[in-house]
């Protein structure tokens, strides 16, 4: 019942005129296995985001905070669940497959989920300036990305990440409007967030991006990067706090912040699950994972009893 | 809505000043629906003026939603603009039970178009946002917000986030 293209400039021609690849479809196998990783990379990253908000829900300041917090992760790993039956559906990996490689450290997952959160003031940062930074990549991926389900998917996400930045900015100024020992806890986080949130948005691209020559992504890493900076080095430096990069500076003539050269080698490290907290983060998500085994063989096996 | 709670001052002056708190409420989206207001969605339960006091109540979608607090704070700050309002309370009330069926007609067709979500009102069949097909399957209770499940659609094979 799908479409089906002559030769890959044919199906590049259907893409670069804004046409939209729907599961059915015979799409070429190289397209199939870019959208697939990307999708797996996003579905791990709400999975592993999911469980480091979790931890903070019995630590929330007042039953208001707990509230959204249990919110946020329910949000993510419901994103997470989404997203792994849309990666399942491209037949490339089964979501047990994806689960099991990602706990037996074989998956990739963002390089802000690498890192510990310290104190109330980190998650506040996350919720800040890293939220923010996901929906501009978002964003930018919803707008033009050319595999349907995904693009559904993306609108709802992009909707509700939009809420969790309302809950970022009140409790930033919570920080902002604080006490001095609030203003130095929040300034200390921003000192441990600033980079990974820049390393967030990926090493500049190649010319010859798969991920945009397909119409997965719509917009250079560098570029989205540049929108996030423009906008947070105004707000952050607007309520007092200081980015720990030392050359950020405003060009005189353009008005545009121009940051500091960026040192990529903590980005690399976690894309080999090398970072600061990565090893506790897996082995964390693999225990929960093996401790809930007997619910799911217990629903297994009613589900084989009733069939 | 509670018509009666609505409409339970024949005052003219009163009515006219009921009509210009409607219409600000009408004018508050939902946090997670941009572009679909709280009362489309049926959680405006009733209004009361009294001179320059205005007492709104609302039904949340689910006890545990983390949106009340700002929906509370946008539904006061857009009734407190009505020329002639100077005190405003609005609570929450836990009867009725808020269901999809409040949602009014033109917004669920709104939220299938514009999010892909459906909405499953007792008694009658859900289509599929996507292929129109009345072929949804519950896959899954929980999806990533308390108000929705998430379905299958037989036909089309998309996972749809269902309202419930």
């Amino acid at each position: 019942m799908g479409r089906s293209w002559g030769s890959v400039a044919e199906f590049e021609g259907f893409l670069d005129a804004g046409g939209i690849v729907e599961p059915v479809d015979a799409m070429p196998d190289e397209y199939r296995q870019h959208v697939f990783r990307f999708i797996e990379l996003h579905a791990n990253s709400e999975l592993m985001g999911g469980l480091t908000e979790r931890d903070w829900i019995p630590k929330a300041p007042g039953l208001r905070r707990k509230l959204a917090v249990l919110a946020k992760t329910q949000d993510e790993i419901g994103h997470a669940h989404l997203l792994y039956m849309v990666a399942a559906d491209l037949g490339v990996k089964t979501r047990v497959e994806m689960l099991e490689d990602l706990f037996a450290n074989r998956g990739r997952f963002h390089n802000v989920f690498h890192y510990q959160a310290v104190t109330w003031a980190d998650q506040v940062a996350i919720a800040y300036l890293v939220d923010a930074a996901a929906l501009i990549s978002q964003q930018a991926v919803f707008k033009n990305c050319s595999y349907g389900p995904y693009k559904r998917i993306l609108r709802r996400i992009v909707a509700e990440e939009g809420f969790h930045m309302r809950h970022g900015e009140e409790m930033l100024l919570v920080f902002a409007e604080g006490t001095a020992v609030q203003r130095e806890m929040f300034q200390a986080a921003l000192d441990r967030w600033w980079w990974p949130t820049l390393h967030m948005f990926g090493p500049p691209s190649k010319p010859d991006d798969a991920l945009l020559r397909w119409h997965i992504k719509s917009e250079r890493n560098e570029d989205l990067r540049d929108k996030w900076v423009q906008k947070y080095a105004t707000l952050l430096t607007g309520y007092g706090f200081v980015p720990p990069d030392p050359d950020l500076r405003r060009d005189p003539e353009s008005g545009r912040w121009v940051t500091g050269e960026i040192d990529w080698a903590p980005l690399k490290a976690t894309f080999a699950n090398l970072g600061p907290d990565s090893a506790r983060r897996v082995a964390d998500a693999a225990r929960h994972w093996n401790e809930t085994r007997w619910v799911r063989e217990a629903l297994e096996s009613v589900a084989r009893r009733a069939a | 809505m509670n018509r009666s709670a609505v409409c339970d001052r024949p005052d003219p002056a009163a009515f006219g000043q009921q009509n210009a708190v409607l219409a600000a409420l009408a004018g508050v989206d939902d946090p997670e629906y941009p572009g679909v207001s709280i009362v489309e969605l049926g959680l405006l339960e009733a209004v009361r003026v009294d001179g320059p006091r205005v007492e709104v109540d609302l039904v949340p979608t689910f006890s545990g939603c983390p949106a009340l607090a700002f929906i509370a704070a946008d539904a006061e700050a857009a009734v407190r603009a009505v020329d002639g309002v100077d005190d405003v309370t609005v609570r929450f009330v836990s009867t009725p039970v808020w269901g999809p069926e409040r949602i009014a007609p033109g917004a669920r067709v709104r939220i299938a178009a514009d999010f892909a979500v459906a909405v499953a009102v007792p008694g009658r069949p859900t289509s599929c946002p996507v292929c129109g097909a009345a072929a949804l399957v519950e896959e899954s209770m929980f999806g990533p917000v308390r108000c929705r499940s998430i379905r299958r659609c037989r036909a089309c094979g998309e996972r749809i986030e269902t309202i419930r």
